[in-house]
């Protein structure tokens, strides 16, 4: 689902470069924020904690926090590399962000999805350079950060049917999202292609599913860690 | 070797497989382009491990190895920096 630069008009991806530079700047100020709360806690309790174990928690728990990140960052980006085919002449790969999302919190996840988009799209040509807004909003905006509320809102009732419907989510409004994109541009017609795109994609929603359940289910533990 | 230095390591064994098993079919918006025609408007990118392989070897397998575990190597970097920066800036 990477778009490569020329699907895009320069207006629309410019747009959404900035708007996905700015979603980065909210999600890694609210990052940044989660690390260090942790470490306030303390020092809110106790006035006698001194400024010297307040900065060696403060890096132990961001520390922590970090590395639930790097984790994170690295499996997304293992699995967006597995690339298996779905029909006799298509392949697919899962996104990851639902995994990202629950695992992190979802400006983490938002944050997550966008580094390997970033890392995919600089050092793999994965992805457009100037299309990279268009891609951070589908997979990490849509695809990470708005699927995790789906995730949330059901979780109450079913853990497994929740994180189902969130990847259903996830890959499905991330491909819509994508084709919004390509029909503003004019690349092609939204009614002619949404049939196509969205069962192209419905295999994918059961790739996701399935390797977002595995993986959560394999990093319970780091799961349950506190997020923002 | 603890569970999260495991957690760190283990994905270069899912990029093993990915080099492996990945399929040489056009993934799901460029099978899309092909089929409404609109393919040819994107434009080739110059990078240095272009299309998931290293520059120099042309065994496709340790080609593609080789890439993914250096885009691992340059993830974890990353994160190692962010989380360096923000140890030094809150010290």
């Amino acid at each position: 689902m990477h778009i490569p630069d020329g699907f895009l008009n320069s207006s629309l991806s410019g747009g959404l470069l900035a708007g996905a530079l700015g979603m980065l700047g909210f999600c890694l100020n609210r990052v940044l924020q989660t690390a260090t709360t942790f470490a306030n806690v303390p020092a809110v309790n106790n006035s006698n904690i001194s400024t010297v174990l307040c900065a060696n928690e403060l890096s132990n728990n961001a520390g922590k926090y970090f590395q639930k990140l790097t984790i994170a960052a690295l499996w997304v980006f293992a699995f967006q590399m597995f690339n298996i085919s779905i029909q006799p002449v298509t392949s697919a790969h899962p996104i990851g962000g639902v995994f990202a999302a629950v695992l992190a919190g979802p400006s983490a996840g938002f944050l997550i999805i966008s580094s390997v988009l970033t890392v995919q799209s600089l050092f793999f040509a994965d992805g457009g350079i100037f299309s990279l807004g268009a891609n951070i909003f589908n997979m990490a905006f849509v695809g990470s950060f708005l699927s995790y509320y789906i995730y949330k809102a059901l979780s109450g009732k079913n853990h497994h049917l929740a994180i189902a419907a969130a990847c259903f989510f996830s890959v499905l409004a991330a491909a819509i999202s994508c084709l919004i994109e390509l029909s503003i541009s004019k690349t092609v017609s939204f009614t002619a292609a949404f049939k196509d795109m969205l069962s192209l994609h419905l295999i994918v929603v059961l790739l996701e599913t399935v390797i977002t359940l595995a993986l959560l289910k394999a990093f319970k533990n780091l799961a349950k860690s506190k997020n923002e | 070797m603890n569970k999260k230095t495991g957690a760190v390591i283990f994905p270069i064994f899912v990029v093993l497989s990915a080099s492996l098993f990945a399929s040489k079919h056009p993934d799901t918006l460029e099978t899309l382009a092909i089929n409404y025609g609109f393919d040819k408007q994107a434009k080739e990118m110059a990078s240095i491990f272009a299309g998931y392989s290293f520059p120099f070897i042309n065994n496709q397998f340790l080609s593609t190895l080789c890439a993914g575990a250096t885009g691992l190597i340059l993830i974890y970097v990353l994160y190692k920096g962010i989380n360096s920066a923000v140890k030094h800036f809150t010290k």
